[in-house]
């Protein structure tokens, strides 16, 4: 049950989801790996819309080069963990939700444990290896992965839904080289907000989901452009014994409840 | 024959992009985008490797259809193909 609060908070966007829309993103457990550039915008925007429990995860402490993108964090967080940092900021934003902030990092023995039964997992890692973690996890527990990634003025996103869509390692079968990127905060601000667009559609079951599309945002030339991906049936991750026994290939966001009015 | 060759976010920076290439043979498609990268060293090493593969990361797509590594070399493009050459990127 909503609240009067949150009523009064939610009013404007359960004109376009209804109430029951609403629940479902009270409901949700979203999963976000990464408290930076692409984490900030995520968790604020995931937490203003009323997603139930939100559970953040980062390592690093915030430091001054961060401030550029990572609007999380304010200058005077310079030393703290981002984990503290991020709890202060999205209680503050919304006190109607739930906030957990695990400071460490994701690894191959503790990923299970820290996805849990989450509704949704959202890539927003600056590295492929831990990626390719969280895309396993997903594809073995059945949990949709919301990937992007950016670099410079550029970016990519896309939505995995395991057992339907190509995977991440499908996609990406081999990882581009490891660097210090280049950024400039609205980039990450620009695919961050593809990537909460999608975990919302997914929640309350409307709209096309970015799946099976890889979508390519060339800031620099204001263009985006889509290619279509598709799954390899010889796919390590998804393509063999892992991969869930569901063959139907159907965008869940498709099918039922459209708004209520 | 005529083919379009499209690079994405850094190729594109260093290459250009929907580049027209008219040809009277049919080359394969490794081929085809190498001849066009050679014009630009620091394009040529950011899409190949030292043995002028493509190197590993880099999606090559033919008329919006993936192709393997293994199929650039081994696909000949065909009159009104468009290929494109994307780089994935990492950060975050």
């Amino acid at each position: 049950m909503l609240s009067e609060r949150e009523l009064d908070r939610y009013k404007r966007q359960i004109l376009l989801f209804g109430e029951e829309g609403q629940e479902k993103l009270k409901k949700a457990k979203i999963f976000i790996a990464g408290a930076g550039g692409l984490g900030s915008p995520i968790s604020i925007y995931l937490a203003v819309a009323g997603i139930g429990t939100i559970t953040i995860v980062d390592m690093d402490v915030v430091e001054r080069t961060n401030l550029n993108r990572q609007i999380l964090h304010n200058d005077r967080d310079i030393g703290k963990k981002k984990t503290v940092s991020a709890v202060e900021k999205l209680r503050e934003i919304n006190p109607d939700i739930t906030i957990k902030a695990i400071d460490t990092t994701i690894d191959e023995t503790n990923v299970a444990r820290l996805v849990g039964s989450s509704s949704g997992i959202v890539d927003a890692m600056d590295n492929f290896p831990t990626r390719y973690l969280l895309n396993e996890t997903a594809v073995k527990k059945n949990i949709p992965l919301f990937h992007g990634a950016i670099r410079g003025l550029y970016g990519q996103a896309t939505t995995v839904i395991p057992g339907v869509t190509p995977c991440l390692k499908c996609i990406f079968p081999k990882a581009p080289p490891k660097e210090v990127f280049p950024v400039v905060g609205v980039t990450p601000g620009f695919i961050g907000m593809i990537q909460a667009t999608e975990v919302i559609k997914f929640l309350i079951r409307d709209g096309r989901l970015l799946t099976g599309r890889l979508f390519i945002w060339d800031g620099l030339e204001a263009h985006a452009e889509e290619i279509c991906v598709e799954r390899d049936p010889k796919c390590p991750v998804c393509g063999g014994s892992h991969a869930p026994a569901k063959k139907v290939v159907k965008n869940p966001a498709k099918s039922p409840v459209r708004k209520k009015k | 024959m005529t083919v379009k060759v499209r690079f994405f976010a850094r190729f594109r920076e260093l290459l250009g992009t929907d580049i027209l290439v008219e040809k009277k043979g049919t080359p394969v498609v490794l081929a085809l985008v190498k001849e066009i990268a050679q014009k630009k060293k620091d394009g040529y090493d950011a899409i190949f490797d030292e043995k002028g593969n493509f190197h590993e990361f880099v999606i090559v797509m033919r008329n919006g259809k993936r192709l393997e590594p293994a199929e650039t070399a081994t696909v000949n493009v065909a009159d009104g193909d468009e290929i494109a050459v994307f780089p994935p990127v990492a950060g975050g």
